[in-house]
């Protein structure tokens, strides 16, 4: 009898280990052609080169407009900043030209909104209009996506940015009769600033020392986009904010994360700080000059859910005084950020997720039909060896 | 004599043209012309140079330095600044003097041996919003009686 418990034990351990290693993790019995999680489609391999050398070229041109504008104000505009500490004017094609009115308002009542008056760091906005006709000799401008030109030692008081207006927002801009229906000033107040990005960090704040400022220039600023999100839930920020956990797309959109933002979104105080202090060095470089290219497009994958605000929310939990002995810190950043918060970096960004999703169960799920087909098939086998071995046995 | 020195350098010390962030250049060059005023000399600052750094850069220029003549070399900063540390330079590259205790407005007096170009360094030491606005200047003091 002893030795038939025994085998009984071990036939147990074995299905446990199996159903560790073969379930599936929780939510994962996705369906493959969900229309959510769109996997893009392949091009050839000459298209994927093409579409490579079009995005340098693309990088190239950006890099080279954002440097010129920055001559341009020093040089040969500098009385565009007199009493002023915001610029806003409008490229297309090329050429400048003012903003349209209602941008400029707009972009200047968003400066109010963020509470920036004549700060230390000015910022010029360039308003890229979409061109009538595009020059069919270079490639098409992407839309949704904005570039970013920090101070540095040639220029420390002026950050520039290019924002993209794409073909909706320039139709409403320029009054176009083709354009859709129309749009709440507020709405446009709103997107311009998100357009500032980075800029309103550095119009808020200054330049941040050289860890912090390392840091997120690793990760293409990617945790401070949006210096004034507004109240939170009142935007989704992301696929995964607006879908229903009873659904496989919810799934499908946590594996598509990165584990530390999926361990984060488990309110894993170990992955929220993996997901926020990823790219921090205890040897912080500067690139120079320090210029970004953001993809600004709803649906891209973030690091960490509504990861854009993070350091807009730090910042307004904290206080500005807090803030800015952060910002300008020589500690390494994940010293710095917690003494900031005074609570360890994990345990406060997983009481910040909490605020957009609620936490997911994680872990290895099976599901219900499965695991009654497997007791059933378990309970028969052990029947018939229990069955066996009683018959085996020589009274 | 003192009032009109003062107004002077305040006039020449602008930048020109001032425009974006006034308030921060015109409270250097504000702290600057009263530092001068302290001092009681007559004379015009030989040199003055004004700018912005962010914590830890530093700035240096140069300036010729008569013998026997003795200086006052002023440095100040804007409200943001709590550390400016300013270092006198030999015409060789080796530090005379510096100046590290005054937090936000170092000050150091010299005779120079030697008519000489001599080095200023500045050092933003310490800066909570980046990046700090500085003035310097190098005043003549009056000779003493031998």
């Amino acid at each position: 009898m002893a030795s038939l418990k025994r085998w009984v034990l071990v036939g147990l351990a074995g299905c446990l280990a199996l159903a560790l290693a073969y379930l599936p993790p929780r939510g994962a019995t996705a369906s493959r052609d969900s229309i959510f999680v769109g996997q893009s489609v392949r091009g050839t391999p000459a298209r994927q080169r093409a579409q490579a050398v079009a995005d340098e070229w693309r990088a190239a041109d950006g890099s080279l407009r954002l440097l010129r504008a920055r001559e341009h104000f020093r040089a040969v505009a500098p009385n565009a900043w007199a009493a002023t500490s915001l610029v806003v004017v409008s490229e297309s094609a090329g050429v400048w030209a003012a903003a349209p009115r209602i941008a400029d308002s707009a972009i200047h009542v968003a400066w109010q909104q963020l509470r920036l008056g004549e700060t230390k760091v000015r910022v010029a906005v360039i308003l890229q209009l979409a061109a009538g006709t595009q020059d069919r000799d270079r490639p098409v401008p992407e839309e949704g996506r904005a570039a970013y030109l920090t101070p540095d030692s040639t220029d420390r008081t002026t950050c520039i940015a290019v924002v993209s207006a794409g073909t909706y927002w320039t139709r409403i801009l320029t009054g176009d009769e083709r354009a859709p229906r129309p749009v709440s000033f507020a709405a446009l107040v709103q997107s311009l600033k998100a357009g500032l990005g980075p800029c309103a960090f550095y119009a808020a704040y200054g330049t941040p020392g050289k860890s912090v400022r390392s840091w997120l220039a690793s990760r293409g600023w990617d945790l401070a986009l949006t210096l004034d999100a507004g109240q939170r839930g009142q935007q989704w920020g992301s696929l995964l904010e607006m879908a229903d956990r009873r659904y496989p797309w919810f799934w499908d959109a946590v594996y598509s994360l990165p584990p530390s933002a999926v361990g984060c979104l488990a309110g894993r105080p170990h992955g929220c700080g993996v997901a926020v202090l990823a790219g921090a060095s205890d040897d912080p470089a500067v690139p120079f000059p320090d210029i970004m290219r953001i993809d600004r497009r709803w649906g891209r994958v973030p690091r960490l859910i509504e990861g854009q605000r993070f350091l807009g929310d730090v910042a307004r939990t904290v206080g500005r005084d807090r803030f800015l002995s952060f910002w300008t810190s020589a500690l390494p950043v994940d010293t710095a950020l917690a003494a900031t918060l005074k609570r360890p970096v994990g345990e406060w960004t997983a009481d910040w997720q909490r605020d957009f999703v609620r936490p997911i169960r994680l872990g290895p799920t099976p599901p219900l039909g499965g695991v009654a087909i497997a007791l059933a098939i378990a309970v028969l086998a052990v029947a018939l060896v229990a069955l066996s071995a009683t018959r085996r046995q020589v009274r | 004599m003192k009032t009109a020195a003062t107004v002077l350098l305040a006039i020449v010390a602008l930048p020109a043209p001032l425009l974006g962030q006034q308030r921060w250049e015109q409270q250097v060059q504000g702290r600057l012309a009263r530092a001068v005023d302290v001092l009681q000399t007559s004379r015009l600052p030989v040199v003055k140079r004004s700018g912005m750094l962010n914590t830890d850069e530093a700035a240096s220029f140069q300036t010729t330095l008569v013998q026997g003549t003795p200086y006052a070399i002023l440095a100040v900063c804007d409200d943001d600044c709590s550390r400016l540390q300013l270092t006198l330079l030999s015409p060789s590259g080796s530090d005379i003097a510096k100046e590290r205790n005054s937090e936000s407005l170092p000050t150091l007096r010299f005779t120079a041996a030697a008519t000489a170009v001599y080095g200023i360094r500045v050092v933003m030491e310490g800066c909570r919003w980046n990046p700090c606005w500085y003035a310097i200047a190098v005043v003549p003091l009056r000779k003493t009686p031998s």
